[in-house]
């Protein structure tokens, strides 16, 4: 029993069902990220949580308390939307005193409230402005003052940073994570951007069609991705996918790859036992692109380093990073060299797999293997 | 040769400038014409007209057309002037406007916010009210009015333009509405806000532009309206129009031209004020659906 249970919930429009069986536990103060390409039904579930679609069967439930067909404004949330929804014809801090008023809290409270969360968010030189009158960022800040001061058990976020250029998305992405590691309170964030997903949650769940295809910490998403999907989805440059075939000779266990120079073998550790069945079957084998790396590059700590050689076909400095395209299992595979890599396209060159961050995943129902 | 190409064009432009000023202040004057007509008539002495130029200035200026239009002139049978019907058009036009757009806000707001299973249907049939021809009513509207028993007073009228003017009066605030962001109705019922307070608190104020497009819109028509106060008024609930065609109509004694010319401006003269006010924001309210950043 969690702080925010969410039990089975299915939402349908007409015939169409949009969320199939979700099943999420919250415990106080965690950060939940729901990730997922446009269209999953991350803003649904959201928007169910808030009361403002209704739940076709399952239950959602805060504090123990169920919440179906309870109002919006008496589940004792607050929501901060994309668009900031500020009150255009209100000031600043008309706005952010609104759920106050409308939940009839005594106007001398109401300012009290108004005076630290302005204080908090910095916002103090800008409550007599109206909305039109303030940037992206503090429009922002607003939209999240307005949340702050209702002390809500649950904060839901939907997408709050999509509408702010890139580099104030990552400044505002600080602040929120100050935020909540200042007031401990419960939050679920919407997003499709996995790196605020990594960034931000203490746990995530990652949704595609309807379903929840994986819930768990960031570390988990990345290094165990439950299947296909959420190895495609989660980190940036994403995860090689490459077709391999299992090879089982004297009690080791390898993936076949084909390459330009002939096939490569690269022994697998993770999920051996359940891959040893499997010999001469196909399987994808996922590499992320960190693992793939100049020999001097590598991890230390890692027992099951693999040396390839490999035609480089594209260089892209990126300044932290050198990433090289290779040609490896039929298709482009991206490595990570360090920034000062000496390596040119077209060569041939000396590369380090860290094989204990490969997995396994079954082609035919794309989940991963061990 | 980049340079003396775009000289050209700024050359050529103000030719075309010059040319396109010339025809709208033709126009203008073209428009203008009858006004001035009635306005220099109605400052002359009757003589001047019946023994002269309708369009000469007058030369021996007078008020006196507009004084007896206002108070003294004779309207049927009484010689009360307009004044009495001046105010019963007032009576009428201002509850009829302030109903019919607060009913239209409020229909726009549910058919946008609280779309319910055939609004769609219900939006139509709304639209459909718009163009019914007023003379296909008269008949049941008068049936309505004798049970009501508000025939031949100004609250019947008010009903009766009250349910012409819904129609349009909610297709405004429907189109206006549904480019309104959702997300701040949303946000509102978080906060607590109830259905007539978001209405209020949120819709309202954001819609200065249509509620003046609306306003003027009704300001105008009700205003303006003759057949139905013609059928539906008694003689004391009588609106502006009717009674400047009386005015005009009397068969008793000459004509006074210059009379009818007062008369028919002071009719006229509210929409003009209304136009003269609220005409930019007009402009800018129809606009507001369709070009909103
Ligand atoms: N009123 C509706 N009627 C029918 N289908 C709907 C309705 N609202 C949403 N949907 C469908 O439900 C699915 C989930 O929509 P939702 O808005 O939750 O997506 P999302 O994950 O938030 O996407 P985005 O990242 O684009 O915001 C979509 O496929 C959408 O087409
Ligand atoms: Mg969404």
């Amino acid at each position: 029993m969690g702080f925010l249970d969410i039990d089975n919930a299915t939402k349908s429009y007409g015939a169409v069902e949009v969320l199939h069986n979700v099943d999420i536990s919250v415990q106080e103060g965690e950060f939940l990220v729901l990730v997922g390409p446009s269209g999953c039904g991350k803003s649904t579930l959201l928007n169910m949580i808030a009361g403002l679609e209704d739940i076709t069967s399952g239950e959602i439930s805060i504090k123990g308390r169920t919440m179906n067909g309870v109002h919006p404004s008496k589940r004792n949330i607050a929501m901060v939307f994309q668009s900031y929804a500020l009150y255009p014809n209100m000031s600043v801090a008309q706005n952010i005193t609104f759920g106050l008023e409308m939940h009839g809290t005594p106007k001398a409270e109401r300012q009290a409230a108004l005076g630290k969360v302005a204080k908090l968010l910095q916002i103090e030189p800008l409550l007599d402005r109206k909305p039109g009158a303030l940037s992206g960022g503090q429009r922002q800040r607003v939209a999240m003052g307005r949340a702050l001061v209702r002390d809500p058990d649950v904060f839901l976020f939907d997408e709050p940073l999509s509408n702010l250029d890139a580099k104030l998305r990552v400044d505002m992405r600080t602040e929120i994570k100050k935020l909540h590691q200042t007031l401990g309170t419960t939050i679920v964030y919407v997003t499709h951007d996995q790196i605020e997903a990594m960034t931000l949650s203490t746990r995530i769940a990652v949704m595609n069609g309807g379903y929840v295809q994986q819930l768990g910490t960031p570390k988990e998403i990345y290094d165990d991705p439950a299947n296909l999907f959420v190895a495609a989805f989660m980190g940036s440059p994403s995860m090689n996918l490459l077709p391999a075939t299992v090879r089982v000779a004297d009690g080791r266990v390898a993936a076949e790859v084909d390459a330009p120079g002939g096939p490569v073998s690269l022994a697998l550790t993770r999920g051996a036992d359940a891959l040893r069945a499997r010999d001469g079957r196909r399987i994808v084998l996922g590499i992320r692109p960190e693992a793939i790396t100049d020999p001097d590059g590598a991890d230390r700590g890692s027992n099951a380093l693999e040396r390839i050689e490999a035609r480089i076909d594209v260089v892209e400095p990126s300044g932290a990073d050198t990433f090289v395209t290779l040609a490896l299992g039929g298709r482009d595979c991206i490595a990570r060299l360090r920034a000062d890599a000496d390596v040119r396209a077209g060569e041939t060159v000396p590369l380090t797999v860290n094989m204990e961050k490969a997995t396994a995943f079954d082609p035919d129902t794309e989940m991963r293997i061990g | 040769m980049a340079a003396a190409s775009s000289d050209t064009a700024i050359r050529t432009g103000r030719v075309a400038r010059a040319g396109i000023y010339l025809f709208l202040l033709l126009f203008a004057l073209f428009y203008l014409l009858p006004l001035f007509v009635m306005g220099a008539n109605s400052l002359k002495p009757l003589g001047e007209i019946t023994g002269g130029n309708m369009m000469a200035l007058p030369s021996d200026w007078t008020i006196a057309p507009w004084l007896s239009a206002w108070s003294t002139a004779q309207i049927g049978v009484e010689p009360t002037g307009l004044r009495p019907y001046f105010w019963n058009s007032i009576k009428m036009v201002v509850p009829a406007v302030a109903i019919a757009t607060v009913l239209g806000a409020l229909n726009g707001y549910v058919l946008t916010k609280w779309s319910f299973r055939g609004d769609k249907v219900f939006y139509g049939l709304m639209l459909f009210s718009c163009f019914i021809p007023f003379q296909m009513v008269l008949i049941p509207m008068a049936r309505v009015l004798g049970l009501a028993g508000i025939a031949g007073t100004t609250s019947g009228l008010v009903l009766v333009h009250v349910v012409y003017g819904i129609g349009f009066a909610t297709l405004y605030f429907r189109n206006y509405y549904a480019a309104f962001p959702t997300e701040l109705v949303r946000a509102a019922q978080i906060d607590g806000a109830g259905f007539f307070q978001i209405f209020w608190r949120i819709m309202l104020p954001s819609s200065g532009p249509i509620v003046v497009v609306c306003v003027i819109w009704l300001f105008t028509n009700i205003w303006n309206d003759f057949l139905f106060g013609a059928s539906f008024a008694d003689a004391d609930s009588q609106p502006m129009t009717v009674a400047l065609n009386n005015l005009v109509q009397s068969s008793t004694g000459v004509k006074e031209y210059n009379v009818h010319f007062a008369g028919a401006i002071l009719a006229a003269l509210p929409t003009l004020l209304v136009y003269v006010v609220a005409g930019r924001y007009f402009v800018r309210g129809l606009m507001a659906g369709s070009v909103k950043g």
